[in-house]
């Protein structure tokens, strides 16, 4: 499989009072077409920062340090700015998390999804286009969705159109940031239907971006754990899922109060906490929580790699 | 024992905002609930099942159309009488932070309750150290202004305001929503602390079914205002009675990719209360309706397990296995 969608060496920083906030360190990842990628961490591990960097919406204050993202071969973070708004939406479309703010409250869904389109190309602004399209995301009744206003909607239905207009140009790469994490169990259950059956429908990449591991493992082929900025353990869902190598992935997994048997009593946690990233330290990040720490985690470490798709960001993982 | 909280065939309607009609939406039908001393009670359930205004209505938030809340053995009529409750029961709300005003710092803002019912309050400071502590929090969080918080220490901010006046019983609407799984894990633990140190009861509002499992004796499901099942959780987890309950079940994302559900259990959406269904209300999105459904509406019943359910079939389902079939 020939990777859409590349990061090389990425290293994101936020500007901020006396320094900087090293958000993502040196992330280097792909996905291919057909293949669903989950990037998975809790909040500050810099999962959303690396999801911004990969459709170039990255905020003011972000500045790129080194490293590429490269779409089809092409270095989207080094493009002029009019082949880099060519590019959004067109070549990469994302869903965000809050299906309210992602669209103009007094203007129809049918206006939105036609202005969409209509920056990149008009003949797709027809409504039966734009119908045809609510349709195959699961929306009775298209045309008159096409009039109504986003309030109308409920926002199982607002995360449906979400994706149909990000689907309109038939983008290469899907990115979505917590795509569920807004919605019930039930509207949950039916998105994580409907990105299963576009996997298979959609000839792209698809990027998901969440802290629910419920939702990784529902819909992902592959997954890429993030800690204090840097991917600390990748490899196919299985494997995260049932042998995890990282101490941070194995911790995060037995927290999770679904997995926990209810009858035990108390839940485990991971103490202490995230380290300062404006000072990111020169050895492991994870080293002042891991139950497993050695005096050699405080040097730097290696990423190891066990097997072919599988890394490790860790000096004892792979022993 | 009489319970802390005893809701009898409540309903709530919400003004639709007319100037000359008097109707209103049927958000709540017929809700009898109770929540006995020390126990801790989940109230699950769609967006618009109910759930909030609910817990509103206990708080006295929201006006009473019908039927009655009892608090401690006393029916609670009137602003006095609410406002007598709600210094016995306290409320944790679901956005931790913008409960918070941004505007007082944290040691403020937990003995703001002895403010509000002028409870007398010596040492506003050392009061301020002890509920943080309580809640594991540094004292040197309180000169801190909400914003200066994280998630999880906004959470157990509100779960110090709410511990305050020390109540019997602690409304808790989605308490981990939005938190970090580890994070969740904590506040888990402390909600489990502060009841078995405390004896405090709790009514817990959630669509989260892995927290319910976790904190809750006993399970309500609501569906579009009425209560449709009701039992011990383990029992609900483990044969759900009611078609609902089995769907909600079945749509929690399991965490383990080699469980994958091949099927949605539930389609569509839960009708308005504007045009609330014939028969029963869960028919047009049930699997397993038949006319009978269609026709007739089923009556909240013990089913043979000693559980309450509001399906004609309950008991069928539950010999015949049907939700397994649902399940899998």
């Amino acid at each position: 499989m020939t990777a859409v969608l590349e990061v090389q060496n990425l290293s994101v920083a936020y500007r901020m009072q006396g320094g900087a906030l090293q958000a993502v360190r040196d992330v280097s990842l792909s996905v291919a077409r057909g293949e669903v990628l989950g990037i998975m961490g809790e909040s500050g591990c810099g999962k959303s920062t690396l999801a911004a960097a990969m459709i170039n919406l990255l905020p003011a204050g972000a500045r790129v340090g080194q490293g590429a993202v490269r779409l089809n071969g092409t270095d989207i973070l080094r493009l002029p700015p009019a082949a880099q708004r060519a590019l959004r939406g067109k070549s990469v479309a994302m869903v965000f998390q809050d299906p309210m703010t992602a669209f103009n409250p007094v203007l129809t869904i049918g206006r939105q999804l036609a202005d969409f389109v209509g920056a990149h190309d008009t003949g797709l602004a027809q409504p039966e286009r734009l119908a045809a399209m609510l349709t195959r995301v699961g929306i009775p009744d298209a045309r008159s969705c096409l009039g109504r206003y986003p309030h109308e909607l409920s926002g199982g239905m607002r995360q449906r159109v979400a994706i149909a207009a990000a689907l309109l140009m038939q983008p290469d790469v899907l990115i979505a940031d917590e795509p569920t994490t807004a919605l019930d169990v039930t509207m949950e259950a039916q998105i994580i239907h409907l990105f299963r059956d576009l996997r298979t429908s959609f000839d792209g990449a698809i990027v998901i971006v969440t802290h629910h591991l419920g939702v990784i493992a529902e819909l992902c082929d592959r997954v890429a754990v993030m800690y204090a900025g840097q991917v600390v353990e990748e490899g196919a869902v299985d494997a995260i899922f049932h042998d995890p190598q990282h101490p941070y992935t194995r911790a995060l997994l037995a927290c999770d109060p679904a997995v926990v048997d209810p009858s035990s009593g108390r839940l485990p946690t991971i103490g202490g906490r995230l380290p300062d990233l404006s000072a990111p330290p020169r050895g492991c990040a994870f080293e002042p929580r891991c139950r497993v720490a050695a005096v050699s985690c405080r040097e730097p470490v290696p990423r190891q790699r066990p097997s072919a798709g599988r890394s490790v960001l860790c000096h004892r993982g792979a022993e | 024992m009489t319970p802390v909280l005893d809701l009898r065939h409540v309903d709530v309607d919400l003004p639709l905002g007319g100037f000359l009609t008097r109707a209103g939406l049927p958000i709540l039908r017929d809700v009898n609930l109770s929540v006995g001393r020390g126990e801790s009670v989940a109230l699950v359930g769609e967006s618009g099942s109910g759930k909030t205004t609910l817990a509103r209505a206990v708080m006295g938030l929201q006006a009473v159309t019908a039927g009655e809340v009892h608090f401690d053995g006393t029916a609670i009529a009137g602003r006095d009488g609410f406002s007598r409750l709600r210094r016995d029961a306290a409320m944790m709300f679901q956005d931790a932070t913008a409960s918070l005003s941004p505007r007082l710092t944290v040691g403020y803002l937990v003995t703001e309750p002895f403010r509000i019912h002028r409870q007398p309050l010596p040492d506003p400071a050392r009061m301020a150290r002890d509920l943080l502590a309580t809640v594991g929090l540094p004292p040197a969080i309180a000169d801190r202004y909400p914003h200066e918080l994280s998630g999880g220490q906004a959470r157990r901010v509100g779960v110090a305001r709410a511990l305050a006046l020390r109540p019997r019983l602690v409304i808790a609407d989605e308490p981990t929503a939005g938190l970090d799984v580890s994070v969740q894990a904590e506040v888990l633990n402390l909600m489990a602390d502060l009841r078995r140190d405390m004896g405090l009861a709790y009514l817990i509002i959630t669509h989260n079914l892995a927290l319910v499992r976790h904190v809750a004796d006993r399970i309500v499901v609501l569906y579009l205002g009425r209560v449709v099942e009701e039992g011990p959780t383990a029992q609900v987890f483990a044969a759900p009675a009611h078609p609902y309950t089995a769907s909600l079940v079945a749509a929690e994302p399991k965490p383990d990719p080699r469980k994958r559900r091949a099927d949605l259990a539930i389609r569509g959406e839960m009708p308005s209360v504007l045009r609330r269904p014939a028969g029963c209300e869960f028919h047009t999105r049930c699997p397993l309706a038949r006319d009978l459904c269609r026709a007739t509406a089923p009556d909240l019943r013990p089913t043979t397990s000693g559980r309450l359910a509001r399906c004609h079939f309950a008991d069928h389902h539950q010999e015949q296995g049907d939700h397994h079939a649902l399940e899998n």
